[in-house]
């Protein structure tokens, strides 16, 4: 098959399930990745039950339904949102894309010069009522489209000039984040980048020298005074031996209740709602970067295995597409929800296992929180979209 | 170039994600499968905090059931550090002020910094609340229940701490409580109850003994607690068995008595001219045992000056346990009937004497003609003249008379005679191994602690002693054995030893170890659990024939002319209820003689065997003698024994029975 092939329009139509519901034999809703959303349908439920699960109260009898209710609610808005993406063809994206750039470029500057609320140390959110927005989950979003507009726009020919206009792209609002400083969210933005230059077509010598200079940075950055040293250390808990203020300080506790909880497990788990790590709260924000550890505790290796499974079959649907779609901008935006995707399950599962770094990543679909499950889901919107279109 | 080709990289890229996934898949597994026994541990330390429940400690009952320990509710106040900590720093010191002014009107005053000092204290475990005052009066327990939303964390609860009905009565028997310490700890570690650092143990007397008996077992409640250490809820109670209760073979009326009679002795003691005393008498220290000669059990055991026990129950100050253990203040705190060890003077002849009857040295119908004067055989040298105390003749002296009038002259002979004879009686060790038959030379193994073991001298003490410290002669001479035949030089017995002694003459030759229980019963059914059956440890053959002599001359002691106990058993009962005793008196040189007495009564059939010793407080017969006739006249007739007072006050006599007039020895 030649390279081309892979962002051909095909005409063959596939009747999909809805085909039924649509009088138009052509109609985009024909052909809905019905595996993917179900899939995602699956997580996002699950991710309630656990949230309800770490967050009902630490007495048995306890029934807070307080962050289930919001979850729940963010989820539905979510769902409609990402039918709302999924509906616009793609491609009008790429002529709204440079003006929304510039609008997230803006609330991230605004964010971190005053009118964002501080919390746990760091400037990102705005407050919206009761509800926080945190604009740095919908620049990913917004970035994947821009930086995939620009190689569509480059046709995937990247010369030095062209790989640092793209790079650049990614690098404003990736600085921005980091003065929050968010340095999870920066990462992720690495992870977009690196995922959707190497398809892209860079040159492998420039993403060879871009990850070289990605790995100094990073050494430096945790050398430097740039880090507080409560961010340097949650960084280094992951390892064996930490050094002796960050043991001091705790930084290991985090990892090792985490551990404790997911290995307490065993195979079938404690069962739902009876996991005392997660009920009495000895696992720290178990109802977001830590939600995994729930579902290790409670559900045990059947349980967790089986969410990762779902999650790889995200991360398969979303391939699948990114091979399936049209033109070279569906396939770079569906690489680029990818990266982000697989990074962040990686991460924070990673994580919670003790192989990487404590950040605050979100786990997709899983984690509470409103700004996140809404840009998960407009990812998926994408994925959809792309994926309805690929023959039209 | 194909490497560059979209498929390809996408490949790469899927490779990757695939990649990442497998390694997430592998470590799970690893977590949940391969160490998950670990974690599973982690999980439930993490969870769950035991906290011990407190267990009512047994029972001390007297042989009649009267209950001499039990315990009390009093209202403790506590403060719950897992509350304070959390409050801010200023409502934090509010609190504990308004503790402190509560405690101040209440008239147990306690500073902030006190307070603070008591919340810092590592000893109390951190789920259980720190009591910081105990035994304040119901007011304030009530001002703190009206004020608990004002003062978080502070509670007024109620706790069991022991109580003495009787007052100080037998408290060297009964012996104290306090907080373990270290050491104690440690030893109870293997213990099946268990203790924490906050928990009493007993440290003295029958509470120590008798602890493993006395302390419950404690309850454990099973917290839930969070990642803060916060009680959640409690998942499970396993509640405190309360200790086994103690019954003793000692009887409160008698121990009362002995008490009283002991104080009043030395009171009398101390007020009585002396004429023959080189020191004035001091009568600061005494101490009374009465035994069942049959069984070994003691009925009261008494010993001056005494203590409180109730002092120690919420912890004794350091100026109060300075009191009760300086010497100066003659160490209230130790039981002198087993601790004191003081040479036993003419008490001592009896066993001289049946040492003698084993050895054929006499029979009970030997006669000496005792001219007052003892010349040692083969001896030159300014100390080979052995004299009766007050320069007496007492002429021609049987076994019997020998008792009765004390002869000293009898006894010398055969002081020299058992060195003399040594090679006969299987060598120079023989008296002493004669005389360590009635259990003397060791621990008696009463059921109580620190008791000490006292002393029969011999050759081979001397060389070992004089190792020890220099001495002017480490041979042994004939004088030394003349001198222990009387129950003087480096004799010493404890008190109880010398009453133990007179039961085993009373009893025709056993050696009972003394004890001071009977049986342990449950706590709350009361039904038996354990008996304390008498131990024979020791014979002592005695033919029939010497132990009548030996009656005979002792019931003289008290009732023939010449006796040196008459004076002070004159108008006692005697045809019914004759008394077996002898008077002792050991000279010491610069010092008051200490006064002795051991007998057993009645001589028929015996029920009781009493030790009286004063010390340093006169001759035995003028002031140890009417100490044990007033303690004969009650056991002679219970009906004339007064129930023992609640509160154990007792008043102090200005005088024993009948005077009984100087009676040297």
């Amino acid at each position: 098959m030649t390279a081309a092939s892979t962002f051909s329009a095909r005409n063959r139509v596939a009747p999909g399930a809805l085909g039924r519901l649509s009088r138009n034999p052509g109609a985009p809703w024909r052909h809905l990745d019905l595996v993917l959303l179900g899939t995602v349908l699956a997580v996002s439920s699950l991710g309630c039950l656990m949230i309800f699960s770490a967050t009902r109260g630490r007495n048995p009898s306890d029934f807070d339904t307080g962050y289930l209710t919001k979850q729940l609610m963010f989820m539905g808005i979510g769902f409609v949102v990402m039918l709302g993406v999924a509906m616009v063809d793609s491609r009008r994206y790429r002529a709204v894309a440079p003006a929304v750039y510039v609008a997230v470029l803006v609330s991230l500057l605004t964010v971190i010069t005053g009118l964002g609320s501080t919390r746990k140390g760091s400037q990102a959110w705005f407050q919206i009522g009761t509800f926080q927005l945190q604009p740095s989950e919908l620049a990913k979003i917004v970035v994947i489209i821009t930086l995939a507009s620009v190689i569509a726009h480059f046709n995937s020919e990247l010369d030095a000039f062209r790989l640092v206009l793209a790079l650049a792209v990614v690098g404003v609002p990736m600085a921005l984040i980091m003065l929050q400083p968010d340095l999870g969210t920066t990462l992720v933005f690495v992870a977009i980048a690196m995922g959707m230059l190497l398809v892209g077509g860079a040159p492998v010598r420039y993403i060879a020298a871009v990850t070289l200079v990605g790995i100094v940075g990073v050494v430096m950055v945790l050398n430097s005074g740039m880090l507080a040293k409560y961010q340097q250390c949650r960084l280094t808990a992951f390892l064996e031996t930490p050094d002796e203020e960050c043991a001091a300080r705790g930084s290991q506790y985090n990892v090792e209740q985490a551990k404790t909880a997911i290995g307490s497990g065993a195979l079938l788990g404690t069962g739902l709602f009876e996991g005392t790590q997660t009920r009495l709260d000895i696992v720290p924000e178990q109802h977001t970067d830590f939600i995994f550890t729930a579902v290790g505790e409670e559900l045990g290796f059947v349980g967790s295995a089986t969410l990762l499974a779902l999650l790889s079959i995200i991360a398969w649907r979303v391939w699948r597409t990114a091979q399936l779609a049209r033109d070279p901008l569906g396939s770079l935006v569906c690489v680029g929800v990818l990266s982000m995707l697989v990074f962040q399950t990686f991460e924070n599962v990673g994580m919670t296992m003790g192989i990487m770094p404590v950040t605050g990543i979100p786990l997709p679909f899983m984690s509470y929180g409103g700004s996140s499950t809404l840009a998960e889901f407009i990812a998926i919107g994408l994925v959809l979209n792309v994926h309805m279109r690929r023959f039209s | 170039m194909i490497a560059e080709s979209p498929r390809v990289r996408m490949s790469v890229l899927g490779i990757v994600v695939f990649a990442l996934f497998a390694s997430l898949f592998a470590r799970l597994y690893y977590l949940q499968v391969m160490a998950s026994d670990q974690y599973q541990v982690a999980a439930q330390a993490n969870r769950i905090r035991v906290v011990p429940i407190d267990a009512p400690r047994g029972r001390v009952l007297d042989r009649n059931r009267k209950v001499l320990v039990d315990n009390r509710i009093v209202v403790e106040i506590t403060i719950d550090r897992t509350v304070t900590d959390d409050l801010p720093a200023a409502k934090r010191t509010a609190i504990l002020t308004a503790v402190a002014d509560g405690l101040a009107r209440s008239g147990s005053p306690k500073t902030v910094a006190q307070l603070e000092d008591d919340l810092a204290n590592p000893r109390y475990s951190p789920y259980v609340p720190v009591p910081v005052a105990l035994g304040v009066p119901e007011e304030l327990k009530i001002w703190i229940d009206e004020h608990g939303p004002e003062l978080p964390g502070v509670a007024a609860e109620r706790v069991a701490v022991r109580r003495y009905p009787y007052g100080k009565l037998a408290a060297h028997v009964l012996g104290y409580t306090g907080q373990i310490n270290d050491a104690e700890f440690e030893a109870a570690s293997t213990l099946p109850k268990s203790y924490t650092l906050n928990d009493d143990i007993g440290k003295y007397g029958i509470e120590k003994v008798y602890e493993a008996d006395l302390r419950g077992t404690p309850g454990k409640r099973s917290i839930e607690v969070d990642a803060q250490n916060h009680p959640v809820r409690v998942v499970g109670q396993t509640d405190p068995i309360p200790g086994d209760d103690v019954v003793l073979n000692l009887d409160i009326d008698v121990q009362a008595q002995a008490e009283q009679d002991l104080e009043s002795g030395l009171a009398i003691a101390k007020k009585r001219p002396c004429r023959a005393c080189s020191v004035a008498p001091k009568g600061d220290v005494g101490s009374a045992v009465v035994l069942d000669p049959t069984t070994g059990g003691v009925i009261a055991m008494a010993s001056f000056p005494t203590f409180n026990p109730a002092e120690f129950v919420d912890g004794i100050s350091d100026a109060e346990w300075a009191f009760l253990t300086a010497k100066e203040n003659h160490a209230p705190l130790n039981n002198w009937a087993i601790q004191g060890q003081y040479a036993p003077g003419s008490t001592f002849k009896p066993f001289t004497a049946i040492a003698a009857l084993q050895a054929g040295l006499i029979t009970p119908d030997s006669t000496v003609f005792d001219d007052g004067e003892f010349e040692v055989p083969e001896c030159s040298g300014d100390s080979c003249t052995f004299r009766n105390d007050g320069g007496k003749k007492y002429g021609v002296v049987d076994l019997r008379r020998s008792l009765t009038v004390s002869s000293d002259f009898f006894y010398y002979g055969l002081g020299a005679r058992f060195w003399s004879d040594q090679t006969r009686l299987g060598g120079p060790e023989s008296n002493a191994r004669l005389l360590q038959q009635f259990g003397f030379d060791q621990d008696t193994g009463i059921d109580l602690s620190s008791e000490q073991s006292g002393r029969i001298p011999s050759p081979a003490w001397l060389e070992s002693f004089c190792k020890e410290i220099s001495c002017e002669d480490s041979a042994w001479r004939t004088g030394r054995s003349v001198n222990m035949a009387i129950g003087q030089g480096d004799v010493l017995l404890t008190p109880l030893q010398i009453a133990s002694g007179y039961a085993t003459i009373a009893n025709g030759g056993t050696v009972w170890q003394p004890h001071v229980a009977k049986e342990i019963r449950d706590g709350v059914t009361q039904k038996l659990k354990r008996t304390i059956a008498p131990k024979q440890v020791g014979t002592v053959s005695i033919n029939p024939d010497w132990r009548q002599a030996i009656i005979d001359g002792l019931v003289g002691v008290t009732t023939q002319p010449g006796g040196t106990a008459v004076g002070a058993f004159s108008g006692f009962p005697s045809d019914t209820y004759p008394v077996a005793a002898k008077t002792g008196t050991a000279q010491v040189s610069d010092k008051a003689p200490t006064a002795a007495f051991g007998a057993f009564a009645p001589a028929t059939a015996p029920k009781y065997a009493v030790s009286v010793l004063l010390e340093e407080s006169g001759y035995g017969g003028s002031v140890a003698a009417p100490v044990a006739r007033r303690l004969f006249d009650v056991l002679a007739d219970p009906t004339l024994l007064p129930a023992a007072p609640l509160g154990g006050k007792i008043a102090v006599l200005d005088s024993l029975a009948p005077e009984a007039g100087e009676v040297r020895d």
